[in-house]
């Protein structure tokens, strides 16, 4: 996928200056990268050393952030406002962003008012704009906006950070997947099968009746002659 | 006599080569096997031609291939056909030079290397292009080797070896549009319903069978991460995580309408087509019978049975 690839470099980037950073100067790193257009990515910066010994810390809160956008969506980050540092614009819209693409997690087919709900955009011309500049132009997202249903089709949607208790449901519909499709593999085997033992049936039907044709007009020729 | 090259060329192959190759050996096979019938089986013959194409660099490309007459008296291939042949190539493909030439059989062998060496002086390094025509179901490469010319150093002498190298095949949009369509080939005789359908049945299950191996290896590399044995690489995650997501792929409303419309129509047009059959076969049973048990014909105005 072309955005992982994008990503990579910025990763690798980032990782390696949060690992020479020391803990306090930590939190401008974190905003540069929580802002950057094109990161989507924090597990691995989440889990490089100086930033997971900052828990507990005074500078928790960068963090907590950092988490927020790794997890989180923009409710989250009403609720919690008044903990959390104020963001910059640009960290306001990745994280808008990021709700769109946790959104796009649970439900196929997203209603504008949810949208609209979830991401404070008041009319649904600011939430199009949102979406297709953002989000499409982004490369995250890609589906059809339906207007006469008012709900926005989602057919790909860039994977987010995941949680820890995520594996196993990944797990377990890889293994649906795989009973599905070994089903339809036991299905088509049956059918072809089926073809193939009808048409043998077919095949001796057709030979029998002949087989009785020759026996009458033997029968036949016997009488006449 | 075959190690691997070091030259450092690489080598694209066009299918239409192997297909006019392949195409070259089985007409004259068939020719020869058809005169001698009753005797014991002729060892398989040995086809040659050469090989045309583009050499652009280290990149040698061979586009096409046109056949030659082996005089098997001098050993040698006919020299003036060869200029001929050249010349006519020239003014329809005016890049293509001879980059070699090719033949048929299991492994190259010492006589090859003589007419190896009389093509040397069209091309300084000729390629050989050797197609192996025996059939085994077990192999899953193309059985066609590339062997180029080196001067080895054996026993002191210096000498001409073949050393095979590596190929990629390379196709024009025409040409994979005949591959396509060679691949899909029915059998000749297999005009029946059924033999159509299983084979149709069997493409899906082939391609059903490669996309199931390769959720099993994602199945088998994400339980290893689980279980701590690999470390765990997050962006391949998060790509297995954006995959699952498009599943189920197609479960909107619209589809299911529109799919048991669509199932709808082709049951009902199957249904009459059995019918339209049936009542031509009963009209035949009725003429049969008519035929069969007509006595009294025409009396009375009355003509049939029924």
């Amino acid at each position: 996928m072309d955005i992982e690839q994008k990503q990579a470099e910025l990763i690798d980037h980032f990782v390696n200056q949060a690992s020479t950073l020391k803990a306090s100067a930590i939190w401008p790193l974190i905003i540069e990268a929580t802002s950057h257009p094109s990161l989507f990515a924090f597990s691995e910066i989440l889990s490089t050393p100086t930033v997971s010994e900052l828990e507990g810390t005074e500078n928790s809160l960068c963090l907590d952030v950092l988490r927020l956008f790794a997890h989180g969506t923009w409710s989250d980050y009403k609720s919690n406002a008044g903990r959390l540092p104020q963001l910059v614009p640009d960290q306001v819209l990745k994280l808008k962003q990021l709700t769109v693409l946790t959104l796009a997690e649970m439900n196929k087919v997203l209603p504008y008012d949810q949208l609209m709900q979830e991401l404070d955009v008041a009319n649904v011309r600011e939430l199009e704009d949102f979406l297709i500049n953002e989000c499409m132009y982004a490369g995250i997202v890609r589906g059809k906006l339906d207007q006469l249903r008012r709900c926005f089709e989602v057919q790909f949607a860039a994977g987010r950070d995941l949680r820890p208790g995520q594996l196993g449901n990944m797990l377990e519909t890889l293994s649906n997947w795989l009973a599905t499709s070994d089903n339809l593999l036991v299905s088509i085997q049956e059918k072809i099968k089926w073809a193939d033992s009808t048409s043998e049936l077919d095949k001796k039907h057709q030979k029998d009746v002949e087989d009785r044709v020759e026996e009458v007009k033997k029968s036949l020729f016997l009488k006449v002659s | 006599m075959a190690s691997s090259s070091s030259s450092g060329l690489t080598f694209k192959l066009h299918p239409l080569v192997i297909v006019n190759i392949s195409d070259h050996y089985t007409r004259v096979k068939s020719q020869t096997n058809g005169c001698s019938d009753g005797g014991p089986p002729s060892p398989p013959p040995r086809v040659y031609g050469c090989v045309i194409g583009v050499q652009r660099g280290r990149t040698v490309e061979i586009f096409n291939s046109f056949e030659l007459l082996y005089d098997p008296v001098t050993h040698s291939l006919d020299r003036a056909f060869i200029e001929k042949k050249q010349e006519l190539y020239k003014k329809v493909f005016p890049h293509f030079y001879i980059l070699g030439w090719y033949s048929t059989g299991s492994d190259a062998e010492e006589s090859d290397m003589q007419i190896h060496k009389a093509l040397m002086d069209i091309n300084e390094s000729p390629v050989y292009v050797l197609l192996n025509p025996s059939i085994n179901p077990a192999q899953k490469d193309l059985p066609v080797t590339i062997y180029e010319s080196e001067l080895h150093v054996i026993d002191g002498i210096p000498q001409l070896i073949f050393v095979c190298s590596s190929y990629t095949i390379e196709t024009v949009e025409a040409e994979r549009i005949s591959v396509d369509h060679v691949a899909h080939l029915k059998p000749s005789d297999g005009g029946s319903a059924a033999t159509q359908l299983a084979a149709h049945l069997t493409g899906i299950h082939s391609a059903i069978k490669m996309l199931n191996s390769r959720i099993r290896v994602l199945h088998h590399y994400l339980v290893a991460m689980q279980k701590g044995e690999i470390p765990c690489e997050n962006s391949l995650l998060r790509q297995v995580s954006s995959l699952l997501r498009r599943l189920p792929a197609i479960e909107s409303e619209k589809f299911q309408d529109d799919f048991l419309m669509e199932y709808n129509d082709t049951l009902l047009i199957a249904y009459l087509a059995m019918f339209t059959n049936c009542s031509s076969t009963m009209n035949e049973l009725v003429d049969k019978f008519n035929t069969a048990y007509d006595r009294h014909s025409r009396r009375g105005g009355r003509t049939a049975f029924i």
